[in-house]
Parts: structure tokens; sequence; C-alpha cells
């Protein structure tokens, strides 16, 4: 139990390894599926789905029993915490990368939403206070 | 512009806001100790609509501790190496307009050791739960609704489940 899961429901599985992998830095860890990978990033593992049908052997992104099916997108995230994030968006800007808005400073640290290629988004943010930084005392 | 002369003689100003709520923090920067061990965290932010009943579900439901809540805006809870955090979205609001809405598929995934166990007392607790419990290919899952409609998936392993080895720093 010593890592951190999140599932995000994507179109294109194949798209997403690439996307996450080249950008933000993850790591494949599995793909044995054309609609499952797993990606890692520190303690961070990362699963990445596309809606399959209620037979498949995959779990995880079946539809509900009331038929409504799985979709990328909303506004929930995880984040990644870079040390230059004027520099960070500068790189991916330039690699083509779409963001929903740009730099804002919030109370613990500058934040910019990118979205990946199915639509969903990930936060990335610099701490501009020692509690906003991945430390815990 | 003359300097003023007593200056010297007044203790140096510390550049942090007088908040309570940041005490520990104001600490760490007077005594110089950022250089603190970094726990490996992993960090998800979820947008809520109550941020009282929110830290309330995830702290006696789902086992969450509550590290602050500085305002009634934003709350930060761990569980294990997972943080999480937890923003009403006018916080958040974009600079065309656009407001962040709670929900979605995209869902964090917590470990349990008796799936079944822990949905029946989900059930009794009268938590929200999206399916039934599923079963996949090296995992049995089950979806729950926060008070907001934000998803949680709860994962029992079975044979053949993969996880990294842990590895030494």
């Amino acid at each position: 139990m010593s890592t951190v899961s999140v599932r995000y429901i994507v179109d294109d599985v194949d798209a997403s390894i690439a996307f996450y992998c080249t950008h933000l830095g993850f790591t494949e860890v599995m793909h044995p599926d054309p609609a499952f990978a797993m990606l890692s990033r520190g303690d961070l593992r990362f699963v990445v789905v596309s809606p399959v049908g209620a037979e498949h052997r995959g779990g995880g992104s079946r539809p509900m029993p009331d038929g409504r099916r799985q979709e990328p997108g909303g506004w929930n995230r995880f984040m990644i915490e870079v040390a230059d994030l004027d520099a960070t968006v500068e790189t991916l800007r330039r690699a083509g990368v779409h963001f929903r808005n740009d730099i804002v400073t919030g109370v613990g640290g500058k934040q910019i939403l990118i979205d990946d290629p199915a639509g969903n988004p990930v936060e990335l943010f610099e701490p501009t206070r020692p509690e906003a930084r991945l430390t815990k005392p | 512009m003359a300097s003023d002369p007593l200056d010297r003689l007044r203790v140096p100003l510390i550049p942090v806001d007088p908040r309570p709520e940041f005490a520990d923090a104001l600490l760490y920067r007077i005594e110089d100790r950022n250089d603190e061990i970094i726990i490996q965290t992993a960090t998800v932010r979820y947008f809520v609509d109550d941020l009282d009943r929110a830290v309330a579900f995830y702290c006696e439901v789902l086992d969450f501790e509550e590290e602050m809540r500085p305002s009634p805006l934003f709350a930060m809870l761990y569980r294990g190496q997972l943080r999480l955090l937890l923003s009403v979205p006018s916080t958040h609001v974009l600079a065309d307009g656009t407001v962040p809405q709670s929900g979605g598929w995209n869902r964090i995934s917590l470990q349990v050791s008796d799936l079944d166990g822990t949905a029946a007392v989900l059930r009794e607790l009268g938590a929200p739960i999206r399916n039934d419990v599923t079963t996949g290919v090296t995992v049995k899952q089950i979806l729950v609704e926060d008070p907001s409609g934000n998803l949680v998936e709860l994962f029992e392993p079975l044979a053949g489940y993969h996880e990294r080895p842990s590895r030494s720093r």
C-alpha cells in the first residue's frame, strides 16, 4: 500500500502513454491491453484506461449498471510539482501542449492547467510556501 | 534617500504573513529548516461544493487525516502518501470565467483489504455507491461518490496483482 493510485479515462491509451512519458516524466510500467496502461512517476501510480464494454476483462472502465459510459474530462486532477514553472510552461508550449489557462498565483504557489490529449487536466505547480511543498513535517 | 539611523537597531523583518495557520511554516523559515527530508507524496485536487461535508466524508469514512483547513474554501488531507486538496470551485475560476466543477470519472484509487466488508460499511453509512463490486483482471473494485459527486475507487488486489517493489532511496 505504498503508492498512490490515480485513474484517468482517456480515449486513446497509446496517445496518453506518449504524452505523459514524453512531456511529464512518466515511465511506462505495463501496457497489457489496448485499453489499459499503468504509468509511474515518483510515488504516483497512474492508470490510463479507455472505455470498454460490459464484457471486457478489465473492470475499471466498464459502463455503469445503468448504462452510463465513463468519459474523459472534468476538473479533478493530480498535481506535479516543478521547480521553475515559467521555464516548464515555456518548454511545454514549444512542444505544442495545450493549456487551459495562464499561470495563476494562489496562496501556496503558482499553478497552471494542462490538457492531456483526451482533455483531462493536469496541474503543474511551483510552491512558494514551505508547507505547499511535498514536505510533511 | 538617506538611511534611517535606527535601521540597524531594528529586529529584521521576516517576510511571512502573520497567519496562525502558517505558524509551522514561519518556524521553519526562522530556524532555516527548509531542508527537511522530503517525504514523497502524490497530490490530487478535487473540487467540492461543501467543504465541511467533504472533509467529514474523507476523514470519517475513508480514513484521511486533516492536515490544514486555513479557510472555508480549502482543506489539505492526507492518507498515507496521498495528499488530497479539496477546493471550492469559486477559488479556481479561469480568466475566461469558466468555473471548475465537481464530478467526472477520473479518480483516486484506494486499496482496501476487504472490499466486500468495506462496501457493506459504506452502504450502512449511506455513502452513494455508483456500481456493484466489479471483478477485473487483477483487482475487484467499486466506485463510491463523495458528497459533491466526485468518484473514489476502492480496490482489493486479486491473484496476479502487480505492485512495483519499493526501491531504496
